[in-house]
């Protein structure tokens, strides 16, 4: 006997979004760091930091923090982001 | 006799062989917790949302993180599959508004490898429309309607929020009130207001409360008659799990089993007294960190006093369990304050605009 049955997914239906354009070079941009403030953070973007200054020309590296590890960025990063050329955002536990 | 004008459903149909092969289907696609399910078919959907007078498009809410609409009819699809009856299913669809409320941060209780699953706790009429069972083994496999509510809102984030394991889902543990987790309050059995009264829920009307959870911590104390000593060995164990997982405040809830319950009720004890006591006697200085093999962390700050709840106000007090035994539980929050534990009515509106004119 057949039987008919439903699809429980959501079926793709989720919010668009679309990547940011990427630069073709990051010499004498500016790069921002969204950290998720855990403690395995400090050393990973501390060496990140310091490779993209020496070797590959970042003239900034502006380092931020949000307030809740488990939530999006605050607004006010996220507005200050769009001033950035490029961002890394990540987790460190 | 008139033909319904029923709106009709838009997921897609599959249509398989038998029992078996619908299983497998699901089990392939990564449709399931693990489990068998049983088959959403268009009549048991459609049920489920008669009974809740919904129409299939309705919006049950939009995660606010990731931007998610979620559907009455994807919802009770999956309410199906976890071995809803149609009179379940409100519970369901007011459990998901409550989670998607921004305080609950759904989206880092799922997605955490703190591995917390979320409580449901059921106050009101409706739990015995359901005949969800308040009593024996009730955190366990008490009865059918919390272990498919429970499931249904696991199974719901699976397909609708794609929490899987490895995919959103980081979580390093887990545990197993990640099949399903749901309580029902034992109002039968007690004095105390019910829990969602406490959170304003008007008297008399059901609700559902969520709540970011860690695995229950069973406690025992048959040896006093003191609800001063009852409650301090409740408040031990949130010591003992601000001093081994998290020391930050957040929504704690405690279980009092009858037994335990009788004797602080017959002292004069509120629920409201119990969260004053707990809110005491539940902290630790932040030195104890060190005890725990956690000394990296205490840094210059080890008489910092860190309390288990912000407020009293944080404690869930709920009455639960079978009718002997001195064992209570203390089910801890996933991570401090991050997340909020969400109260709604279920099948009524307690903060909508009134009607005007």
């Amino acid at each position: 006997m057949i039987v008919r049955i439903l699809d429980p997914t959501h079926e793709l239906r989720t919010a668009g979004a679309r990547p940011a354009e990427r630069p073709s070079s990051l010499k004498g941009k500016t790069i921002g760091f969204i950290s998720n403030g855990k403690e395995g953070t400090k050393g990973y973007f501390t060496h990140l930091g310091r490779r993209l200054r020496e070797d590959l020309g970042v003239a900034d590296v502006i380092w931020r923090t949000k307030s809740n590890y488990s939530a999006p960025a605050d607004a006010h990063i996220i507005d200050e982001a769009r001033q950035w050329h490029a961002v890394v955002t990540g987790v460190g536990d | 006799m008139h033909e319904i004008n029923r709106p009709v459903l838009n997921s897609r149909i599959y249509d398989v062989e038998d029992f078996a092969a619908a299983q497998e289907l699901f089990h392939s696609n990564g449709w399931t917790d693990g489990l068998p399910v049983v088959p959403p078919t268009e009549a048991a959907v459609e049920a489920c949302l008669d009974w809740a007078v919904m129409p299939p498009g309705q919006l049950i809410g939009i995660e606010p993180v990731r931007a998610q609409p979620i559907t009455a009819e994807k919802l009770a699809i999956n309410a199906v599959m976890a071995g809803c009856l149609p009179v379940h299913f409100p519970v369901v669809a007011t459990a998901w508004q409550a989670m998607m409320k921004e305080e609950f941060l759904l989206h880092g209780v799922t997605s955490s490898t703190g591995g917390c699953a979320i409580l449901l706790i059921i106050n009101g009429p409706v739990r015995l429309e359901i005949g969800a069972n308040a009593t024996f083994n009730a955190l366990g496999n008490s009865d059918r309607a919390t272990s498919v509510i429970g499931r249904a809102i696991r199974l719901a984030l699976i397909n609708l929020m794609d929490v899987r394991s490895g995919g959103i889902d980081r979580t390093t543990l887990g545990h197993p009130g990640k099949f399903s987790y749901c309580l029902a309050e034992d109002e039968e059995g007690t004095d105390w207001q019910p829990l969602a009264t406490m959170r304003g829920i008007p008297e008399g009307l059901s609700a559902v409360t969520v709540m970011a959870a860690l695995a229950p911590r069973q406690i025992m104390n048959e040896w006093t008659t003191d609800p001063k000593e009852i409650l301090e060995t409740f408040a031990a164990e949130m010591r003992a799990n601000q001093r081994h997982y998290s020391i930050y405040g957040g929504n704690y809830a405690i279980v009092i089993p009858k037994q335990l319950r009788d004797i602080i009720q017959s002292a004069g004890w509120t629920k409201r007294d119990i969260a004053e006591f707990i809110y005491e006697r539940a902290r630790v200085r932040r030195g104890e960190w060190a005890d725990v093999g956690k000394g990296a962390i205490v840094r210059d700050r080890a008489n910092k006093i860190h309390t288990a709840l912000e407020s009293p106000d944080h404690l869930l007090v709920v009455a639960a369990g079978g009718p002997a035994g001195g064992f209570g539980a203390v089910i801890p929050p996933w991570m401090g304050s991050k997340t909020k534990a969400v109260t709604a009515a279920i099948g009524a509106c307690v903060d909508c605009e009134p009607p005007k004119g």
